[in-house]
């Protein structure tokens, strides 16, 4: 006789995350704050974005941010400038944020009085893809000196996202960067992706981002169940 | 590299499935990895050392099962390995199937001592 007992699991492994994203992501609505999940390489320019994206929509929205990209407070410093509630999370090295972590730093920064939440995840275009945060909404950054072959290398990232900008134009004529193509190669992956080219150096863009953040919380609040 | 904090999260899933069972030692672990998931079993490997160092997993064994990619012709019901088919039906030729198995990333079973 075998000393070995055979345990059946049969757990998929994300199926957790994903149950309990799910579950943070009504709870979210029937408070009716929409939290937006943003995600890029590091260095894209998620923090100079959000800067600017945050001016000017601070006078409608509450906001807060919850910054995961680096361990130190630097980014979490330059958005409380703005004016907005912001949070620094300590991922301890981790490379991206589950649901349990992100509904614990939505804890930590209080958001009762919130419309919008933003969340600054890890900077890098795999581990984030695979866990479902709980977010309303994905959005990715693409700067333009990290090429417009990105879409080829991780298609997971631009197929989960709802938004997807592409940063550094004011740097175009620089780089062999190709936008329509790029735009081509997104929305073959996700036909639904929307797509913004924008500098958060010069702020071109941002209005229309704002704008598309503005309907989305919209959107958002309006339905107050799934 | 995802596979790491992936396979951390199996450790950390066996481990709390341990506890609840009251298993203070375990032999192996079989994950079921799809052909076409976005893992990659040779990635997973070389990481699981690392996900289970200095954890009560240190010396678990991890054997992983592929599970093959098929899908059912949306015309002709044809069931096939869409790697081995090319993404096509090998009967009717089209390209309209829906994917029945392929993207698994499951946790089977473990084996105790
Ligand atoms: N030329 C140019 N540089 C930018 C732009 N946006 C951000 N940067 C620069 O890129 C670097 C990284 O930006 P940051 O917002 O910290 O990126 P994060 O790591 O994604 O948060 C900084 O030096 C920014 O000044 C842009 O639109 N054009
Ligand atoms: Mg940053
Ligand atoms: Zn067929």
């Amino acid at each position: 006789m075998s000393e070995f007992k055979i345990l059946e699991i049969k757990q998929a492994v994300f199926e957790k995350n994903d149950r309990q994203a799910d579950q943070l992501r009504i709870d979210l609505k029937n408070e009716g704050i929409f939290l937006l999940n943003l995600m890029s390489s590091p260095g894209s320019g998620k923090t100079t974005t959000l800067t600017r994206t945050i001016n000017l929509l601070k006078n409608e929205l509450k906001i807060g941010v919850m910054e995961a990209d680096i361990d130190s407070d630097v980014d979490a410093i330059t958005i409380a400038k703005t004016g907005a509630k912001v949070i620094q999370l300590h991922t301890g090295g981790m490379c991206h944020l589950d649901a349990g972590m992100t509904k614990q730093g939505l804890a930590g920064l209080g958001v009762n009085e919130l419309d919008l939440v933003i969340l600054e995840n890890v900077g890098n275009l795999v581990c984030p893809a695979e866990f479902d945060t709980g977010s309303s909404k994905n959005a990715m950054i693409l700067s333009v000196p990290e090429g417009d072959d990105k879409p080829l290398k991780y298609p997971l990232m631009f197929q989960i996202c709802d938004v997807l900008l592409i940063n550094k134009i004011d740097v175009l004529s620089v780089f062999d960067f190709d936008i329509e193509l790029c735009k081509a190669r997104v929305l073959k992956l996700n036909p639904n992706i929307k797509i913004i080219p924008i500098s958060a150096r010069t702020g071109e863009g941002i209005p229309e981002f704002c704008d598309w953040v503005k309907e989305e919380v919209k959107n958002w609040k309006g339905v107050s169940h799934e | 590299m995802h596979e790491l904090s992936v396979i951390i999260e199996v450790a950390k899933q066996v481990e709390a499935i341990a506890i609840e069972n009251n298993i203070t030692e375990v032999d192996s672990i079989v994950l079921q990895i799809g052909e076409i998931s976005s893992m990659i079993p040779r990635y997973i490997e070389e990481c699981y050392p690392a996900a289970v160092d200095r954890t009560m997993l240190e010396k678990t064994k991890l054997v992983i099962e592929i599970v093959k990619a098929t899908a059912n012709c949306d015309h002709c019901d044809q069931v096939f390995n869409i790697v081995d088919s090319e993404g096509h039906c090998p009967i009717c030729q089209t390209k309209d199937w829906t994917l029945l198995t392929g993207k698994e990333f499951i946790i089977k079973e473990i084996i105790v001592c």
